[in-house]
């Protein structure tokens, strides 16, 4: 009986949707031939071309000598130590920054979204505010505030916690650590996200719960969490996706010498100062095939953990 | 009144824990910003210096025969005096009691550079000063809203046109065009770059020109499209029904109703674009580096800072860039932290 009428309002909310595009597929592609076209020539063009020159010896300064040859780059490439190395270190990094912002953000946001907040859209402001630092200048701010002779992280927080042989110049995870750290100053739009998700949660749903005597960290993990999932998955995807080099929900210009990847440094030594497009196209597109596996796995995962509420209207 | 104002303490009182422990939160979050603050405003001197204090300082000054001199805690019987450093030497140096100048030069045995300064509160606007003289700010600053202005008109007209086009229309293929979109996001810089790199400068000659880095954003952007479609899909389709049996057309019912209903996501996406913007430096500094015509800010700046070594100046530098972006920000924080919706349903009221 329920499901006859779950059908019949899926079916009412279909004709609705459709309500004029029966005839008129050609509207839907006028309005997104923009996109088409620019899929074309930024997107789809260039990724063949790039395959192709993967597949040659073919070098910026003398581009008519080029040819064609087979897969020695790619084997290339197996032999290649750097790329090795920093192809690792792109990946290991990732393990360690992704989570973070995604604990990070979800954390955050249920701080600015809880109702005891006083001030909020300044407080949200406030902790959006380094998410629009160069940066360049953001990693120049870290390494000053983190310099052990001079810097606050020392002066201010470890040493009067007696923590200050925690951080030095020589330590050997110094570096890395504050690469870590400082990616929690990427957030902003992640938290923007979270809270949009943790909003839509119907208050309702909250008030049953306390009635039932659900404390607050039961009510997150068994509500709020299950229920912004959606959220997560897109956050884990975009940060993700930032940390192997494709789009940045909010790029704040990072430099070619200064990437967050080292993979992308490398790539890009090889195109600037070797001017070698060939390897470095194949280079590209061994990372393109192994980002593209990963994001795959997870979209197929994701429908075991995912909650989307579209889905079920 | 008086019987409110009991309860609204109350309440007061009983938020305030948490709110407390969000504000040290963010104090700790916000700290490098502070540091960035503090010691944009620093006198060179400072920087090295680990004894000085946390904020802009100065070692105290003493005239003695018409010359500056500065003072030091010096241990001396026993105890620490401040005294000027009149003639200091490696192991032995000559001081003088600031408060007995009369007593003339004692001599004193000791490392000075051991010494801790007396620090007085000094801070200093030289650092902004030296950063306008040595860069072309309203040049670069008419160059960024020059590309901001153009970039933001065509990204937010191509995006909003195609994420209507994707929340509204039966498209061929069903869903796939879709997730070719959600695909693009994916897609790994590099594996596009070098191909447009070599086209751009080698066939068609576009370094030094705004070509490269505009003409991309008149084909909508891929992550502004998703937020704006996510958003046009919760919109009731039930208003445009109606204005469509008062007979109007596709663009119209975008700009009448979908559009008046969608300002909060328009502006988020406008302020993405335009922080992008502001802060961009990648394709700047390849196509647009070489003329300072056509310098932007972000570049101009980030170029300086890599050059110019000294603290003090970078930060002054930060906050310069920082300054219109944080204006933004908080005249927009109203739309702006709504928090970005992206499933796509009816929003609870």
């Amino acid at each position: 009986m329920q499901s006859a009428s779950i059908f019949r309002s899926k079916v009412l909310a279909r004709e609705r949707i459709s309500f004029e595009t029966r005839h008129k597929d050609r509207m839907g592609l006028i309005f997104i031939s923009p996109w088409l076209i620019g899929l074309l020539l930024f997107n789809l063009a260039p990724i063949l071309i790039s395959l192709i020159l993967s597949f040659t010896d073919f070098h910026l300064l003398t581009p008519e000598q080029a040819q064609f040859t087979g897969i020695s780059n790619y084997t290339a490439i197996l032999r290649d130590m750097d790329a090795g190395k920093t192809f690792w270190q792109t990946i290991r990094l990732g393990l360690m920054v992704v989570p973070l912002q995604i604990i990070a953000s979800v954390f955050f946001a249920g701080l600015l979204n809880d109702q005891r907040l006083l001030m909020k859209n300044t407080m949200r402001t406030l902790f959006f505010l380094p998410s629009i630092i160069p940066a360049f200048s953001a990693a120049l701010m870290w390494q000053g505030y983190v310099n052990p002779a001079t810097g606050w992280l020392n002066r201010i927080l470890l040493n009067p916690l007696g923590l200050g042989w925690l951080n030095h110049f020589s330590s050997r995870g110094a570096s890395e650590s504050l690469f870590i750290l400082s990616s929690l100053w990427t957030i902003g739009p992640s938290i923007l996200i979270m809270l949009g998700a943790m909003q839509g949660i119907q208050p309702e749903i909250y008030e049953a719960a306390r009635m039932d005597g659900a404390e607050a960290l039961t009510r997150f993990f068994k509500i709020t969490l299950p229920l912004i999932t959606s959220a997560v998955f897109f956050i884990l995807i975009l940060n993700l996706t930032a940390v192997l080099g494709g789009a940045i929900l909010l790029d704040r210009g990072n430099t070619f010498r200064f990437t967050f990847s080292s993979y992308d440094s490398y790539v890009n030594a090889v195109l600037f100062r070797l001017f070698n497009l060939g390897y470095a196209s194949s280079l590209a597109w061994v990372f393109f095939v192994f980002a593209m596996t990963v994001v795959l796995i997870l979209f197929v995962t994701s429908k075991h953990w995912v909650y989307y509420p579209d889905r079920e209207a | 009144m008086n019987k409110l104002l009991p309860v609204q303490i109350k309440r007061l009182l009983k938020v305030l824990p948490f709110n407390l422990f969000v504000w040290f939160l963010l104090m700790l979050y916000l700290s490098p910003v502070f540091f960035m603050m503090v010691t944009a405003m620093m006198p060179t001197a400072q920087l090295g210096d680990k004894n000085a204090p946390l904020y802009p300082a100065r070692i105290k000054q003493y005239e003695y025969e018409g010359k500056e001199y500065q003072i030091y805690n010096v241990p001396l019987d026993g105890e620490t005096k401040p005294m000027v450093l009149v003639v200091p030497g490696r192991e032995s140096s000559q001081l003088l009691d600031p408060e007995h100048p009369e007593n003339g030069l004692i001599e004193w045995q000791g490392r000075w550079r051991d010494l801790v300064g007396v620090y007085e509160f000094h801070f200093t606007w030289e650092n902004f000063t030296v950063l306008f003289r040595s860069l072309p700010f309203l040049q670069m600053l008419r160059n960024t809203f020059f590309l901001t202005l153009v970039g933001e008109l065509g990204v937010l007209a191509s995006s909003i046109l195609v994420a209507y086009g994707f929340s509204r229309f039966r498209l061929p293929g069903g869903n796939l065009l879709f997730y070719v979109l959600i695909a693009t996001i994916l897609i790994p810089d590099k594996v596009t770059f070098i191909p447009k790199f070599f086209i751009y400068v080698s066939l068609l000659h576009w370094r030094g020109t705004v070509y490269p880095v505009l003409l991309h954003l008149f084909f909508g952007n891929a992550v502004y499209i998703f937020l704006l479609r996510q958003n046009f899909k919760s919109i009731p389709v039930e208003l445009e029904e109606a204005a469509m049996l008062d007979g109007a057309g596709p663009l119209r019912r975008l700009f009448m109703v979908v559009l008046p209903q969608s300002w909060p996501v328009v502006i988020t996406v406008s302020l993405l674009h335009f922080f992008y913007t502001w802060n961009e430096t990648r394709l700047s500094s390849l196509y647009l580096g070489t003329d300072p015509n056509l310098m932007p800010i972000s570049f101009g700046v980030q170029n300086y800072q890599s050059l110019i070594r000294i603290d003090n100046v970078i930060e002054a530098s930060t906050i310069v860039v920082l300054i219109v972006p944080l204006i933004v920000l908080f005249l927009a924080q109203k739309y702006f932290m709504q928090g970005l919706v992206i499933t796509g349903t009816e929003t609870a009221k």
